[in-house]
Order: C-alpha cells, then structure tokens, then sequence
C-alpha cells in the first residue's frame, strides 16, 4: 500500500515551507515515527516522521524545494 | 569570508569527572538520541543536549541540603597577625575609623546643620552605617583592585574601605595614572592644592574622600560630577561600580558584570552588597538564579566553562528600614538558609560575624577563591547592627533600649581595638591617636566638599541643558570588522542557502505579495543585522527566553544557535528583571548586549530594570558610563489582555531610552543595524504580526549588504496632498490600504511611519502639513497617554499656522485587548482610518461610517476614559 508523506498544517497563516534535507534515499528502509526529512518554514525548522513503516518509494518535492501545506512531499510502500 | 571555526562543544559526552570547574554539576548529557515518544509526525529539529529520562526521576527518596556553616570563623588573633603583619592590622581598625567618621559627619550634618566647626545644610539622603563598619572593610580587605563592588543606598563604608583597599594595593605610579586621567586631572589639582599630603597614598586618600563627599553633595567635582549623589556614587578605577538606590538592584547587574568578567577574561569578582531586607524582592532571586544557571557548566564551551563570580554580600543589620527580616517579614530564621534554593551547593553559603572585620576578609578570600575557580556564585550573610537610625529623619520607635545597648556592648570598632591593644599590637594612646587623625582628615576634606570655591556647585542656571546633553551620548561604534569565533560558517546554515534564493523585494513585477518563503521578511532582515553585529564583534552577546533552539520565541534567531557558541547565544531562566539587570552590568563594564522580552507586556516585570536602570546610568555616571543595550520587545496579537499591548508609550516617557518601532523589512534592518552599534540603550519594538511581512515600498528591496538608518528619522512611504496619515508600528499597513480607498475617493494621502519615536524628527511631518493641512495618527496603543498623542500635541504647537483641522489620534480604545476573535474590533483597521479620515477631515463628504467604531470617542476622551 503507499502511504503519502504530506506537508503538515504548520500554523493559522503558513501556506508553504520547504523542504530541507531528506534524511533517507529513495529504496529506503523506513520505520514508522523515524525522521524522513527536515522542513523549514519561516519561523522553525522541523523534521518530518514516516507516517508508517516500509520503504520509501519516491521523493516528490526535492531539496530546497518549496511546497504547500497538505501537498505530497514523498510516498512509502508498506508490506 | 573568512571565519574561525571552533571545534563542536562537546554537548554529546558525559561531563568530564575530576575537572575543577563545574566538576560537582555533573548533569547527564545525551550520548546518543534518544527514543522520544511519538507524540506527533512531526518535531523540531534542534533536539536538547540534555536528556530527560523519566527513570532518574522516578526513585523515591529524599533532598538532603548541604549544612550551611554559621559563625565557624575561629582563627586566633597571633595567627591573623602572621598571616597578614601588624601594619595590616592597624590599617583594618584606622579605616573603620575613617568610615565611621565620614558617616558620623554627614548624620551630625543632617541632625544639627553643623560638624566640628563646619556648619552646613546637607538636603540630601544619608543612609549611614555606623556599626556597620566591619562588614566593609572586611570585605575591602579581601578583594583586589580589579574586584568590583556594587552597593545599595547604605554605601558609603564599603566604597570607602573599598576604595582604601585599593590605594593600599596599587603602585604610586598607578595611583597618580587613574587620579590624573579623572575630569582631565581637576580633582587632583584640586586636592593636591587644598588637601596636599607627602605621600601619594595619603593624595589618593585625599582625593577618594572628597571625590565622594563632593558628590554626595551633589558638586561639580563630584566623582559622578554630582549626578548621582550619596546613595549612587562610585568610582571605577577602584573597583567601586554602581551603588543603587533601588533596594536589591545591584544583584542582577553585578551578575551581568561577573558575567563581562568571566568572558573578557577581565579577571577578579564582582560582589553584590545589599541588605537583608532585599531578599525579599524577587529581582534578586532572579539574579541568584541566573548566576547559578547550571548551562555555565553543562552546555557552555570548555574554555568557558564556569559560574559568573559573583559573591552575593548581604549586609544583615536585621532590619529593613522598620520591619524586621527575622521573625516577622521573612520567613528564614537565618539569612543564608535562602542559598539552600538557588543550587545543590546551596551557593556555598556561610553565616558569618560582621562584627569582625577578619572573620569577614577570612570568608570573602574563601569564596573569592571558589568564584575564581569558575564554581560560585557565592552567597555571605554578614550579621552586623546598624547603631544608628535607617535614615537620619528614623525616630528608632521600632527598636528597644535593651536592645540597642546590648549590641552597643559588640560595636566593632570599639571590640576590634581593645583586641589590637590587648594583643600589643597597638597602645591606646596609638589607637586614640589614630581615631584623631581619621577626625583631622575627614574634618579637612570636609571643610574642602562644602566650600563653593573648592567644590563647585552644578550651575544649572550657566548651563541650562547640562543634564539634558548627558542623556546620551549619541554615539555609534564603527561598523564592527572584527571576526569571532563561530561553531559553523553561517553560509553553511540552512537558513542562509534559504534565504539566499528568496528575492530581496516582496512584490512581483506585477504587484503581487511574495509568500514569506519566497521573499525576504522583516523576521529575515532582523535576523541579518544581527548576524552580521553577532559575527563580527565578539564583546556582544544575545540572550533571554528560548533564543537558542527555538531561534527566538517568533524564530528570528533561527539557525544562529548552528553559528554561536552557547557564551554568545543562550536561553535565559524566565526572569524578565534578570534578563535586563545582568545586560546593565554586562553593558556597563564593556560589553554589549542584545537582549529579548517574549512580550512588550513583559516589561512590568522588569520595570525597574528598564525605567531606572539601564535608562539612568549614564546620566548618573555624569556622562561617564556607556549601556549599548538593545531590548527587543515583541509586541503581541491574538493572545488578549495581557499579551497584546504596544507598551511604546511606556518606555518612551522615560528619560533615557531611545526607542524604535520599525514596520518594514529595509527599515527593520537599518535600524536594527543602528541600534546594535548605539552606545546608547535602544529598546527595539516588533510587531508579531509583521515578521513575515515583505518589503513593499523600497523598489531595490532589502540590501543584503550591511547598512545603517539613523534612529530618530520618520518617513514618508507615499506623497500625497490632501491628508497626512502618521502611523506607528504595523498601523502602516492597513493606513496604506485606506490610503487606497481615500485614493478612490479623490483624496490624496501623504503617509509617514514613524519608524522611531525617541528620537523624533518632527521636520518631514511638518514639511507635510505645509501640504495638507490636515493629519490623523493611527496606533495600535490605548489612546490615552500613548504616544501618538504626544506627536499630536506638539503637532499641534509646531504646525498651528499649517494646520486646517486640529491633529487626529485613532489608536486603540482605552480598554482591555480583547481576544484573537475580537481583535478587528479594538485595533484600527483600514475602514475605520478612512472612517476617521473622512468624518474628521471632511465632514462635507457625508461619507457613511464603515467600520465598527460607532461609540461616541469624543465623549469618552472629554471624560478621560
Ligand atoms: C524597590 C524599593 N523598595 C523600597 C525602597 C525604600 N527603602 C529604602 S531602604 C529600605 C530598607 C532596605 O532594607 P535592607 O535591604 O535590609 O537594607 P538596610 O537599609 O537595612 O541597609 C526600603 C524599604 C526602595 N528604595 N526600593
């Protein structure tokens, strides 16, 4: 099943952060709750979680890239 | 550029066993990460040092406090007299001789106009310590030259003997050097003309003497140049700072000078004197605190490693003013027993006798030690009696006969002679030859204070703005070119590659906002002065409530804890009062720093930190003390009451404080980039809701060079003809929208932000009245009192002729900020300016009211409310 790693609703006024680092290469193992990247948004930097364990299938917001809350950032196939 | 790199602090390793320093404050520090509970998707980046493991919190058991010595002191006398010789000995009692004298002159002074043969009326305060001598120069005897003391308003006997102290200590070349660079040698020629002595010690005794007492009474050759008067005197170059008359206050800014010392590498201690009536103010439990933070030996980098060296001297004469510390006002039984709170080593407090000058110096060399080795702070409970009243006009009602004969029989200066005398070490008629001399020299110097001709009073009626010009100093240091020492190169952050791709103007070429991801925000614009302030001057240090992991409570230090070591950039303990005191003392011994308040409402709770601290030295210094401090204030939206308020007007009335309330990205920088390099206190205002606002009116957008705005310059961020509209704060915003709507309505708006208010160059306001005519102020401040109507009052003077329409305020009602979903409703928004706008200036419109404000403000304001 693919699992989406979206871009969390990070505050009332913040449309859009970016994508700062990703913490793990496409082919990944991946456990649930372990970082998968690093977010910044005009005030924090943040890292971002798996949503669920597996492997990550695909980035599809680069590094330094921009992108807005709820959008998909990477996907991880489970079992 | 190029920029040293320091090894990475060892934050991951256990703290090293068997060190000197800090070596008793081992706290567990994370060797590896830690698996966190999962309690969302996503956390912050910055993960402490410090690891909390619930295991180590989960054992019962029970605190056991270290046994605070009381009165242990027992060396033997013949000891004393090898340890320090004879001639050190008489010295101790001679200058308690000295002190008593010159208390005994000022109170005689105060109760009959008249001392031995001098008659004169003293109008100033005299808060003596007669019997409190031997804490004094028990205290002096211990410390260097290089010490610094800070006092209270009951000071005199510890700069006196502080000041003996050093003239004994330093060379006569040393001596004749700071006496000669003082007032360009005018006290010297003074004293050397009227209070000549053979030796240059007796010179300098001379000219300590009278460099005081012209200054208690307020005399142009006053130390302070009769600016501070008794109970704020000092004189630096003996090691004696600030003495205050704010019960407490030198707690927290002897911190911040111990802090200086310990970074500069300066050297010696900085000593807080205060009585036992100020642990009862919570600014000096705040400074203990900050002084015992255990981040000075957990986190800090090991080169500076260590506790501030601050000893903590409380002079406990057992009461304060009429209350009585023990028994009724407080709640300990023995003044040291508060150490026990402040750490595990419960600041290594000692209860010791101020009846004996030696048991004083014995404890104070013991801890100095301890302080030099990087483990204080240190706390000393000197028990002593004040003999004499709290003040001369004290009737002694709240004190019994029995009880003032009982400690009369443990006078110190009367036991510590018979001691000498008993011991050989001198005979009465030495010790009655010496008391002679003390009144034979204090009798002189005297005689040179109150006398016009020698000690000249401050003419104000020959210089009408004497104070005024030494309100500031208005100076600015050069742009800082030096290169301190970093943990990473800052264009190796995150944040600089961020914000290096993001465009420098915020508006598209078609006129559309960039997202603040996108553009460079007044937060970013912040952020680049002081990097570029950070980086290149190593004196200045930035620090207050979550400033290192959080980046800031509102991220504009974000990243920088990548760049600064913790000695640069550190989290404070919540201790608004302790946060401003320690920069004062920080600021006042060389240093400079940038300090944040979460909140502009915070500023109450350091209110006296602010008011009469860090705004009065300088002034109080006779022009001789700089406080680069910048204060940075948030000002708040959305949480209510008590965290939304511009506060400017606050601090703007205060004599002494420059102010800025900048609301653009280009202006924020420039004038972020001038406060940093002011010798003079700046408090600086952000408007929470601006920091990611972009920059919209300078068409090159924010250089990304360095540059400076002067403080004090309003400008004009559009022309017009019909109206002025001057706004403070984020008020420019929606006063340019409604300067669209007017627009449409063929009026034509001139708009100024005010962008400082102390300064204030009223010029480009007025230059466009002579267009207008007419001006409305918008602020977000409560009418009444706030500063808008400050500019619109002298508006009203300066631009009379001008003017076709009497100055508008429309600022914020003069009631309770109401919560985030009522906001709209308190603070101006864009139809209640053209609301003002129209109905005020023309009325002739008949222009329906559009925003909510339909209470009748005239009314209200005719009632002052
Ligand atoms: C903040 C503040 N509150 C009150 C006062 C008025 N006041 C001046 S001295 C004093 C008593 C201080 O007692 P203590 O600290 O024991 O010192 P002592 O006068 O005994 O030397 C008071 C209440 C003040 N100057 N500052």
């Amino acid at each position: 099943m693919d699992v989406p790693i979206v871009m969390p609703q990070l505050g009332n006024e913040i449309e859009e952060a970016q994508v700062d680092e990703w913490l793990k290469a496409v082919g990944d193992e991946v456990g649930v709750g372990e970082p998968v990247l690093t977010i910044t948004t005009p005030k924090l930097t943040m890292e971002i979680e798996a949503p669920a364990s597996g492997r990550l299938k695909e980035i599809k917001v680069a590094a330094e890239e921009l992108a807005a809350v709820d959008a998909v950032l990477g996907v991880i196939e489970t079992e | 550029m190029k920029c040293v790199l320091l090894a990475h602090s060892p934050l991951v390793e256990a703290a090293p066993s068997g060190l000197n320093i800090c070596s008793h404050k081992y706290t567990k520090v994370r060797s590896e990460a830690p698996v966190l509970p999962r309690l969302a998707t996503f956390r912050q980046a910055m993960p402490k040092a410090l690891h909390i493991d619930p295991a180590d919190y989960a054992k019962p058991g029970a605190l056991a406090f270290p046994a605070v010595p009381v009165r242990t002191y027992a060396r033997s006398l013949s000891e004393e007299r090898k340890r320090r010789g004879d001639r050190t000995l008489r010295d101790v009692l001679r200058q308690m001789m000295v002190v008593r004298e010159f208390e005994s002159m000022l109170g005689a002074f105060k109760a009959k106009g008249a001392y031995q043969d001098i008659a004169y009326s003293y109008k100033g305060p005299a808060h003596l310590s007669i019997g409190q001598e031997a804490a004094a120069v028990g205290q002096a005897l211990a410390l260097q030259p290089g010490d610094h003391i800070f006092g209270s308003h009951r000071s005199h006997g510890e700069f006196i003997a502080k000041g003996l102290a050093a003239i004994s200590r330093l060379a006569p070349d040393e001596l004749t050097r700071i006496m000669a660079a003082h007032q360009g040698g005018a006290l010297l020629r003074t004293v050397e003309k009227n209070l000549p002595s053979n030796s240059t010690e007796g010179l300098a005794e001379n000219f300590l003497l009278l460099g005081l007492l012209a200054e208690i009474f307020m005399r142009a050759n006053g130390f302070n140049a009769g600016m501070g008067g008794s109970m704020h005197a000092f004189f630096p170059p003996f090691g004696v700072y600030p003495n205050n008359a704010i019960v407490g206050a030198s707690a927290g800014i002897a911190t911040g000078a111990a802090l200086w010392k310990k970074l500069s590498g300066d050297g010696g201690i900085a000593v807080a004197n205060s009585g036992d009536g100020s642990t009862g103010c919570g600014p000096v439990w705040e400074a203990m605190n900050f002084a015992a933070m255990a981040q000075f030996c957990t986190l800090w980098d090991d080169g500076k490693k260590g506790a501030p060296p601050i000893l903590f001297f409380f002079n406990n004469n057992f009461y304060a003013m009429g209350g009585q510390t023990i028994g009724e006002t407080m709640g300990w039984d023995r003044l040291s027993r508060i150490a026990a709170a402040a750490n595990p080593e419960a600041m290594h407090a000692e209860t010791v006798d101020g009846g004996d000058p030696l048991a004083v110096a014995d404890a104070v060399e013991r801890k100095r030690e301890i302080l030099l080795r990087g483990d204080g702070p240190a706390l000393l409970d000197v028990e002593c009696y004040r003999s004499g009243g709290h003040s001369t006009t004290d009737a002694n009602v709240y004190r019994s006969k029995e009880e003032l004969a009982a400690w009369q029989a443990h006078d110190p200066i009367a036991t510590f002679r018979a001691k000498l005398v008993e011991a050989g070490i001198l005979t009465i008629s030495d010790a009655e030859a010496m008391q002679e001399a003390a009144r034979a020299q204090i009798r002189a110097v005297t005689a040179a204070a109150v006398d016009p001709s020698i000690s000249p009073i401050v003419d104000i009626r020959a210089q009408p703005t004497l104070i005024g010009r030494l309100m500031f100093s208005n100076e600015q240091i050069a742009p800082p070119a030096g290169e301190a020492a970093l943990l990473k190169a800052p264009e190796e952050t995150a944040r600089a590659r961020q914000d290096a791709k993001k465009s420098r103007f915020g508006l598209t070429p078609e006129g559309e906002k960039l997202s603040p991801m996108r553009a460079i925000t007044l937060r970013d614009a912040l952020f680049e002065a002081i990097l570029h302030h950070m980086r290149h001057d190593e004196r200045l240090i930035a620090y207050g409530e979550e400033c290192r992991e959080w980046g800031g409570a509102f991220g504009v230090y974000r990243g920088l804890a990548e760049i600064m070591p913790y000695h640069r950039l550190f989290n404070s303990p919540i201790s608004e009062a302790a946060i401003v005191a320690t920069a004062v003392g920080y600021a006042l011994e060389g240093g400079r720093a940038l300090i944040e308040l979460m909140y502009g409402d915070f500023i109450g709770r350091a209110g006296d930190e602010i008011f009469n601290q860090m705004a009065k030295w300088r002034a109080m210094s006779g022009g001789a003390l700089k406080l680069p401090i910048v204060l940075r204030c948030s000002v708040g939206s959305k949480y209510g009451a008590q965290h939304s308020q511009d506060w400017s007007a606050l601090v703007a009335h205060i004599p002494g404080l420059k102010v800025a309330y900048p609301a653009t990205p280009y202006d924020a920088k420039g004038l972020l980039a001038s406060a940093l390099s002011s010798e003079d206190p700046v408090v600086f205002f952000e408007s929470q809701r601006l920091y990611d606002v972009v920059e919209q009116f300078k068409p090159g957008g924010v250089p990304a060079d360095y540059y400076r705005l002067p403080l004090g310059e309003p400008d004009v961020k559009r022309q017009g003809t019909d109206l002025t509209i001057l706004t403070i704060g984020p008020s420019l915003y929606p006063a340019l929208a409604a300067a669209d709507a007017l627009a449409a309505q063929s009026i034509s708006v001139e708009l100024i932000d005010a962008r400082s208010l102390v300064p204030f160059n009223y010029e480009p306001v007025l230059n466009s009245l002579r267009k207008t005519g007419r001006i409305l102020l918008v602020s977000e401040a409560s009418e009444r009192g706030g500063f808008a109507m400050t500019l619109a009052a002298n508006i009203a003077r300066f631009a009379f002729a001008s003017l076709k329409a009497p100055p508008r305020v429309l600022g914020a009602p003069n009631w309770i900020v109401p919560g985030a979903e009522m906001e709209t409703t308190y603070f101006p928004q864009i139809e209640d300016i053209v609301d003002a706008a129209m109905l005020e200036f023309f009325p002739e419109r008949k222009a329906e009211r559009r925003g909510i404000r339909n209470w009748n403000d005239l009314e209200l304001a005719r009632a002052g409310l």
